[in-house]
């Protein structure tokens, strides 16, 4: 019912908005919520609290809420596009591709890790490009099976390549090993200032192909008599979603999970498919589910950060066997 | 006045195969045109081709006098509405969901729906017959009730033309009847039908005009009682076969057997 | 059926996004106004704490060792010490608590180094990988933080120690000294801080002149037999308290067990992290390493 879609879509909001709130507030040092009000509403002495509340906290806050809407987004344009609820930007290869570009930097250009945000956005999008070269060209292209195959086959050509990296170069692996793992880390707004025409491209495309997918529920015989293409509404929503993974993981690493187990989360809380609701919806719960695990990250060993992976699984898991039991 | 559809000479190739070799239809508005042939005679392909899914290799398709080489998507979508033989009967949607879907063809990319929309999504659940289920999925609708649907899906695209694949091969008897009745009222509404049957006592009962293929061509076209004759279903079918109609039912009489000496005629 | 209209749905998703969008724009860091506070300064190395305590100017704070702080100056064992862990290095926010000025780090946290400077900090890094490079950055440090004389002073007395340190060397045996123990550990290189310690004392390392770009590398207990070394150093990943334990289990481990090292009980486990990062404890690290491992000190 659409009460219910209300409802979900207000449940997540709220989260968001209280995600946020926590994430500004808490960190390593305290800064009390009154003062943290007056520095974000300009009423405050510039002081170390200012810097910490605008400098580190605020462009990590968003550079999270970003990420997770981007990654929430991206799984819920690949399942509609593949028609494969497993599918992920794993599926087809960005993670691999950013893994590699990112790690290809951190160990052979450790000099100029300013790069690595370009690094894991061009062989994201790279490993992207060769899936879809490989899975829509041709004749049998553009077939679910086949996109599927040629990313896994992608992904771990791009995991290879970064395995010997890391085996050649072992001092540096300690780097490396926490963008694989996947974390936001405060570096101010430098890393967004470079990603952000990536992620606008990535969210407007993808506003323009909700209704399309839509169209693909039915079949690709019902899409074609309303006027739509299906093999290109595929490759335009894997498109879609490519990039902004890649932009995802240029800012935040490899953060697998969000984007497979968010859509579904939001599909079996609204009860639809309709990507009308499920995309947006994925964007809020992605947002939410990010932003409080980053806080969480942040604070619960302070002042050692620790990985978000593990926190996103502590707070998405639960819920999502709850929903999945209640559904059967 | 513009035949709704005129299709002249329409050949297909895929994979090298002749599908097609030269098929042709047309049809009014306020007609139901039934395609029937024997199995690989092209009939798909054939109303695929008319209805732009996959481009004819030659010969001429106009829809209302504009060639379909001109009618791209949407345009084409206002003008005709196809509803496949096996539709996709995908999760977590419901009636409502699947009719604005339809509707969604007449909408530009981030447009809302208006009240008129809203009024032909209701309009069209009403006359496939699907008043008080909008809110059931998909997944648990029966295979009439899922047909339907499909037929309101297609009214939604506010059509003058519906094509329908085989729209009956999966349902049982009742479930026939209510298509059949609900094909006709559309019919009499002013739309133009094109529908593809293997039933040929079916054919002869709701059709104006029945086109026969065979071997990719089209070989004989006019109202069922002329076209459906004994001697053409031989030739066609390779089967004695004898429509009879009586009282406003039709059947078909076949010779499944060969007549052994125990049966006399 | 009717739904909720679109429009009004769509418009309250978009409004978190707006709020956050115009707060990011609004709020863009603005150069914090610099007070004339005291020079606030953070030593995150062992090597950059020590020399200034020496040098007579106390660090605002320090990072924390591996190893504990038994390599620190006495003077800073009070000193507010900061967490390091990767790849930031300290905890930002920490960081400008201590409204740190200037910081002396290490290439190890270069991904720090860049938010630091954001923060309008200034970022030295200093990390000595040979004698020389120390001899060097002591110097440089004490013209960083005004302390010129007495830094010269003290960078004599340091390479006057370190020479009677390296005196009289007889003895040359063969060494290897081991990252982490169990597994496939990996070898300290000759272009490593121990491997430079190694050879001031007389150590002939068993990679001979290899190097690598870490000063590190895997190796085979094969080419560990075929090398047979005199002396076995372990430096293990975390700190341990059961030291004869660990020795035991290396000695016990079977492709050593020929070993001229573990034949003469020369195998040890050094738990400070002397031989993996420089300080300004050169000479005593030294004459520790001769004493205790080579026993080639008269």
């Amino acid at each position: 019912m659409s009460i219910r879609r209300t409802a979900v879509t207000v449940t997540l909001l709220v989260a968001l908005v209280a995600a946020v709130v926590a994430s500004l507030s808490f960190g390593a040092v305290d800064v009390p919520f009154s003062n943290v009000i007056d520095i974000l509403l300009g009423r405050d002495t510039p002081g170390p609290q200012t810097q910490i509340v605008e400098v580190l906290r605020l462009p990590r806050t968003v550079e999270a809420l970003l990420v997770g809407a981007a990654l929430g987004v991206a799984g819920a344009l690949l399942q509609g596009a593949l028609a494969n609820p497993l599918a992920s930007p794993d599926v087809i290869g960005v993670t691999g591709g950013a893994g590699f570009g990112a790690v290809l930097i951190i160990i052979l250009y450790p000099d100029s890790i300013a790069l690595l945000p370009v690094g894991a956005l061009v062989f994201g999008l790279t490993a992207a490009a060769l899936v879809f070269f490989i899975g829509f060209a041709g004749s049998g292209g553009g077939g679910i099976g086949r996109v599927i195959l040629a990313g896994i086959a992608i992904a771990s050509l791009f995991g290879a390549g970064t395995a010997s990296l890391m085996a050649a170069y072992p001092d540096r692996v300690p780097s490396a090993i926490f963008f694989l793992v996947g974390g936001l880390t405060s570096t101010g707004w430098n890393t967004l200032d470079q990603v952000w025409p990536y992620l606008a491209v990535g969210f407007i495309v993808a506003a323009f192909m909700i209704r399309p997918l839509d169209r693909l529920l039915l079949g690709d015989d019902v899409a074609s008599s309303l006027g739509s293409k299906p093999r290109t509404i595929r490759l335009v929503a894997a498109f879609a979603a490519a990039v902004l993974a890649s932009a995802a993981a240029a800012i935040a690493g490899l953060l697998s999970f969000l984007g497979l187990v968010v859509p579904h989360v939001v599909r079996l809380a609204g009860g639809t498919n309709n990507h009308t609701f499920v995309v947006p919806v994925s964007a809020i719960g992605g947002a939410a589910l990010l932003v409080a695990a980053d806080t969480l990250a942040r604070v619960v060993r302070a002042p050692i950060e620790m990985p978000v992976g593990p926190f996103m699984v502590l707070l998405g898991v639960p819920l999502f066997l709850w929903l999945l039991r209640k559904a059967v | 006045m513009t035949p709704l559809l005129e299709a002249s000479g329409v050949e297909v190739t895929i994979g090298g195969t002749e599908i097609l070799r030269g098929a042709d239809l047309t049809l009014e508005a306020g007609e139901l045109v039934a395609v029937v042939g024997p199995n690989g005679a092209g009939k798909s392909t054939f109303a695929r081709a008319f209805c732009g899914l996959r481009r004819p290799d030659a010969g001429t398709v106009r829809w209302s006098g504009t060639d379909l080489a001109d009618l791209k998507g949407r345009k084409l979508a206002r003008l005709r509405a196809f509803v496949p033989q096996r539709a996709q009967v995908p999760n977590g949607v419901r009636v409502s969901d699947a009719v604005r879907i339809g509707r969604s063809a007449h909408l530009k990319p981030l447009q809302g729906f208006t009240a008129d929309d809203r009024e032909t999504i209701a309009n069209s659940i009403a006359r496939a017959g699907m008043v008080g289920f909008e809110d059931r999925m998909l997944s648990t609708l029966s295979g009439g009730e899922m047909q339907r649907v499909q037929i309101a899906v297609g009214l939604a695209q506010g059509a003058p033309v519906l094509v329908a694949d085989e729209p009956t091969a999966q349902l049982d008897l009742g479930a026939t009847a209510q298509v059949s009745k609900l094909l006709r009222r559309l019919v009499a509404d002013g739309l133009g039908v094109v529908l593809i049957v293997h039933d040929l006592a079916l054919a002869a009962a709701i059709a104006d005009r029945v086109v026969v293929m065979c071997d990719g061509r089209t070989i004989a076209t006019g109202p069922p009682s002329e076209v459906l004759q004994s001697q053409l279903i031989a030739d066609v079918w390779g089967v004695e076969a004898e429509l009879v109609r009586h009282q406003g039912r039709s059947g078909l009489h076949v010779e499944w057997l060969e007549p052994t000496r125990a049966e006399s005629s | 059926m009717t739904f909720t209209s679109q429009p009004r749905y769509r418009a309250l998703l978009l409004v978190p996004f707006l709020l956050l969008l115009a707060m990011a724009i609004a709020f863009a860091p603005t150069a914090s106004a610099q007070s004339k506070a005291p020079n606030r300064i953070v030593a995150l190395t062992p090597f950059s704490a020590n020399t200034m305590a020496y040098l007579g100017v106390k660090p605002a704070a320090v990072g924390q060792t591996l190893g504990g702080d038994k390599r620190l100056a006495p003077v800073l064992r009070t000193s507010k010490v900061l967490k390091l862990s990767h790849p930031n290095g300290p905890n930002l926010e920490q960081l400008i608590n201590q409204r740190a000025q200037l910081v002396f780090t290490s290439s190890q946290w270069r991904k720090g180094t860049q938010s630091m400077r954001n923060l309008g900090m200034r970022v030295v890094e200093t990390e000595p990988r040979t004698i020389g490079q120390v001899y060097a950055q002591t110097r440089r440090i004490a013209e960083i933080i005004n302390r010129k004389a007495r830094g010269n002073r003290f960078l004599s007395q340091m390479k006057r120690e370190t020479r009677q340190a390296t005196a009289g060397i007889s003895k040359r045996p063969k060494v290897l000294l081991l990252l982490g123990v169990g597994q496939t550990p990996f070898t300290f290189l000759e272009n490593s801080w121990g491997g430079q310690i190694m050879k001031a004392a007389g150590g002939r390392m068993i990679t001979g002149g290899a190097t690598s770009s870490g000063g590190f590398a895997r190796i085979s207990d094969e080419e560990v037999l075929v090398a047979n070394p005199d002396v076995i150093v372990a430096v293990p990943h975390a700190n341990t308290r059961d030291i004869p334990k660990l020795i035991d289990f290396m000695k016990n481990n079977p492709a050593w067990e020929s070993t001229p090292a573990a034949r003469k009980d020369q195998i040890y486990v050094s738990t400070d992290n002397s031989m993996l990062q420089a300080g300004t404890d050169v000479a005593r690290t030294i004459r520790v390493v001769r004493k205790q491992y080579l026993r080639n000190w008269k």
